[in-house]
């Protein structure tokens, strides 16, 4: 495998995390357009463990994780009047703040020699945990999709089990929910949470493996990137989402042809795709038309089962 | 950096303690903390640059709430639509060395056409879908349009004619410059006319007819698809006017505006109250404001922090904006159903 | 006048109405009566054109209207007072007036007709620039009724207009109807409360489940089983 394509599949790998961000969102009935922030959060969080504070990988990851979480479990209890489009509004606001922010916090140290750290508006240069520990392409490779495929594990469980239906009922009537006696508020700052660690986890990744980081890498455009996977991809699944990275990063970066005119075609066949299938491609419809056939012989197996 | 004329006369220095006993007030505490009249009057200088270029925001805002309004769905290609307006002006004023009413003229026209472009493709395409698969399709029609310009214009910054000559003229303490008190008052004039639009035609009754219950004005009869069609052209030439008086204020466009006109249009829209066309105008009014004081004061970076931050905090605080409506309910239904 | 046959209306696999057949005679004022989510409104909407029906037809005078806009319903003479009024709210009162004679053109004929109704609805006429959102619930009814006028209908639409009144009100909304009535409008009423409509009616119609169930003139069977009818459903 040639590195071109190892860094394309690490690329589809790290956005998947916030393509899975925003769509656990979207699952609970919330738009949002500010996924980046956690994703910076996560990224700046763990560039800070591994580079100033020398911690190992595994613990960075699980500072960013934490860090990304908790603001995003923060934000989700502010945020918890705020409905619909507000929330949109809300959410966009907070991630440009994060970026604005960013913009202006500076803290260097010399490692080695060298001024290391968050650096402001130029960036944080020298997250070089990589190489300092020999790791290559393809192993962080294989990292990345370890981490994907845990997350993507996760969701598959919840979606067969209780949790999955619980979090679309929260989505698609929460006054019934409550009825229900579901606690909808503790629900909704609950997924925030988990999808800011999700967003973050793939921060940590993204800053480690380019090992130069700056704000201008969490803008809008990203967050509303994020969104609109799992919009192309489908809401029906998990899959939905990496589904829709792969037919940007994967289909589209990685064909030259399309160089100049990334854009006029994506954004197209975005269009158009939406007219035609304005769930997605892989929506709670089809996605349960492809699962028949695999019910009906879980059920049938049952039945024999009983007998 | 503005140059202060500091007034002989006492009388001034006399005033600034009156202001010090509202002390709660924001003009309390600037007067107490700043040193002496000087600050006052660099605040209220502030104050009225703000609400100038505020008008032009005015306007971006009431083109997103004109079409919020009668779809219910968000524009997210606006800006960069108005922007294809403001470069097809640059265009004209490149090759043809034409002025003022030409370049005017193209920019107005293209941004209808971009507009219409976005209305079909997103919004009537998709009308049976859900809004938030409008609001999807109108971001890659944004990213869409801003490739195609800027493959059109690769030097991505154009020089933009300017609609008065550039002058400062001086009234008491305080400095007008001639290019926003132009952009003022055409601002004033064009939302004067939308406003009489609104309440004197027939067009104007079924857009607010359809804004307020679109089944009751289908009942009524009215063509809810056409009223939006056009309620999208109204919107895209006012934020086209709009993006021509911010060009011809700064003397040039660039590429790079697209998603501030966006956002700028989007916040002031949300600050003011979605819905709501009065609501747009004090919205776009107090974001220009709130923008110059924390420029002024904190500096370029200051002007975005304050504005999402205003937006952040109002969203939290009030999450229907400032003069929201009934709206808000029938929006956070609408928008949930994703 | 309005000939109704075999209306299927359904909002996406679930079907409200399961072959409606009825007759609107002209002069008249016929009522739609059953229990709550019989199918009531979805007929109405069906045959104001805010629905369009699977199947079936719609017939006013002798012209096929089943998948017509909404636009030309109205212009064919059928006005619809919506169910919970839906005035426009933050438009004053003459506003909405205006916006219900929007299918017409003759400003002359409608100011005619803005001052008739305003004769018809004195209270109105006093509350005429006051926004519509602040009046009491009966003149929130007048003014539907009036918006809906202003179009000059043949056949008017009334989908549950005595839903959420005061008893008192509801009385005097009753006597506009069969004012109107007598004035020479055709009238289809759509009516939770069976005992009023059936002090109006000249004939009606029970729908249960999206189904017509019983039809007759009201005295041909006893007032209080079409009540019980009417409000709880057939005895099964």
């Amino acid at each position: 495998m040639d590195d071109y394509l190892l860094s394309v599949l690490a690329n589809i790998g790290m956005f998947s995390f916030l393509a899975l961000s925003a769509y656990l969102l979207l699952l609970t009935g919330e738009i949002s357009f500010g996924q980046q922030a956690f994703f910076a959060i996560g990224a700046y969080a763990s560039g800070v463990a591994t580079a100033l504070w020398g911690l190992p990988f595994v613990l960075a990851l699980v500072i960013g994780a934490v860090a990304g979480g908790a603001a995003a479990g923060i934000v989700g209890l502010l945020t918890l009047r705020t409905r619909g489009l507000y929330f949109a509004m809300a959410t966009l606001a907070f991630a440009e703040l994060v970026r604005l922010g960013l913009q202006q916090w500076i803290y260097v140290r010399a490692i080695g020699g060298e001024p290391v750290g968050p650096n402001g508006v130029d960036g944080f240069r020298g997250i070089r945990y990589v190489f300092e520990h020999s790791i290559a392409q393809r192993e962080f490779l294989a990292i990345i999709a370890g981490l994907l495929a845990l997350v993507l594990a996760a969701f598959a469980i919840a979606e067969r089990g209780r949790l999955g239906s619980l979090l679309r009922l929260v989505g698609a009537d929460p006054l019934l929910a409550e009825t229900q006696g579901v606690n909808v508020k503790a629900v909704k700052v609950a997924a925030a949470a988990g999808a800011g660690a999700i967003a973050a986890v793939g921060g940590c990744l993204f800053a480690h493996l380019n090992t130069y980081i700056e704000p201008r890498n969490f803008d809008i455009m990203l967050g509303v990137h994020s969104l609109a996977y799992g919009l192309i991809g489908g809401l029906g699944t998990a899959f939905g989402p990496i589904l829709g990275v792969l037919i940007d990063v994967g289909l589209l970066e990685s064909v030259r042809v399309f160089q100049g005119y990334r854009m006029i075609v994506f954004g197209g066949l975005v269009a158009l795709l939406l007219v035609f299938m304005p769930r997605g491609i892989l929506d709670e419809v089809r996605v349960r038309w492809l699962a028949a056939p695999w019910r009906r012989r879980r059920g049938s197996m049952a039945r024999h089962a009983r007998a | 950096m503005r140059q202060l004329r500091r007034d002989a006369s006492t009388s001034r220095g006399a005033k600034a303690p009156r202001f010090g006993r509202h002390d709660g007030s924001v003009w309390g505490k600037l007067a107490r903390t700043s040193v002496g009249a000087g600050a006052m009057i660099q605040f209220l200088q502030s104050l009225v640059d703000g609400l100038m270029i505020g008008s032009a925001y005015a306007l971006l805002a009431l083109g997103f709430t004109l079409i919020f309004g009668v779809l219910r769905r968000l524009n997210l290609a606006y800006g960069s639509s108005i922007l294809v307006g403001a470069f097809a002006g640059a265009a004209v004023f490149a090759q043809w060395k034409l002025g003022g009413w030409a370049v005017a003229a193209a920019t107005l026209a293209a941004a209808v056409v971009a507009g219409i472009y976005v209305e079909r493709l997103c919004f009537w395409a998709m009308r049976k879908g859900a809004a938030i698969a409008s609001m999807v399709s109108s971001f890659a029609v944004w990213m869409q349009l801003e490739e195609l310009l800027a493959l059109l214009f690769p030097e991505r910054t154009l020089s933009f004619p300017a609609l008065v000559e550039r002058s400062v003229f001086v009234l008491g303490p305080f400095q007008f410059r001639t290019e926003y008190v132009a952009m003022f008052a055409l601002a004033a004039l064009l939302m004067a006319g939308l406003e009489w639009t609104m309440r004197a035609t027939r067009f104007g009754l079924a857009v607010r007819a359809v804004t307020e219950h679109p089944e009751a004005a289908r009942a009524m009869g009215v063509p809810v698809a056409r009223i939006a069609f056009w309620a999208f052209v109204v919107a895209s030439a006012i934020g086209g006017a709009a993006a021509y008086l911010m060009a011809a204020a700064e003397e040039q466009v660039t590429l790079h505006s697209g998603m501030q006109l966006t956002f700028t249009g989007l916040v002031a829209m949300m600050i003011g109250g979605i819905g709501s066309l009065r609501g747009a105008v004090l919205g776009g009014l107090m974001l220009g404001v709130v923008e110059t004081l924390a420029q002024a004061h904190l500096g370029g970076s200051g002007r975005e922090f304050a504005a999402f931050g205003l937006l952040f905090l109002l969203l939290v605080l009030r999450p229907g904006g400032l003069l929201a409506q009934d709206f808000a309910a029938r929006d956070a239904a609408a928008l949930r159903r994703v | 006048m309005l000939e109704i046959a075999d209306i299927v209306t359904a909002y996406g696999k679930i079907e409200a109405l399961k072959g409606v057949s009825l007759k609107v005679e002209p002069g008249k004022i016929t009522c739609l009566l059953g229990p709550n989510g019989a199918g009531k409104t979805t007929l109405m909407m069906t045959v104001a054109g805010i629905l369009k029906p699977r199947r079936g037809s719609v017939r006013f005078e002798g012209r096929e209207l089943a998948s017509a806009a909404p636009r030309r319903i109205v212009e064919s003479g059928i006005a619809l007072v919506p169910e919970n009024r839906l005035v426009f709210p933050n438009m004053t009162v003459a506003e909405n007036l205006a916006a219900g004679a929007f299918t017409r053109s003759d400003s002359a004929g409608i100011a005619e007709d803005i001052a008739r109704v305003y004769a018809r609805f004195p209270r109105l006429q006093e509350r005429s620039s006051q926004a519509a959102g602040t009046l009491s619930g009966g003149e929130q009814q007048m003014l539907a009724v009036a918006r809906a006028l202003m179009v000059r209908p043949k056949l008017l639409l009334m989908d549950e207009p005595s839903v959420g009144l005061a008893p008192l009100v509801v009385e005097e909304i009753f006597r506009i109807i069969r004012d109107l009535n007598r004035d020479g409008t055709t009238i289809f009423l759509v009516e939770q409360n069976a005992h009023m409509a059936l002090q109006v009616a000249h004939y009606f119609y029970l729908l249960e489940l999206g189904k017509v169930t019983f039809s007759g003139a009201p005295g041909q069977i006893a007032e209080d089983e079409v009540i019980q009818r009417a409000y709880l459903g057939s005895k099964k």
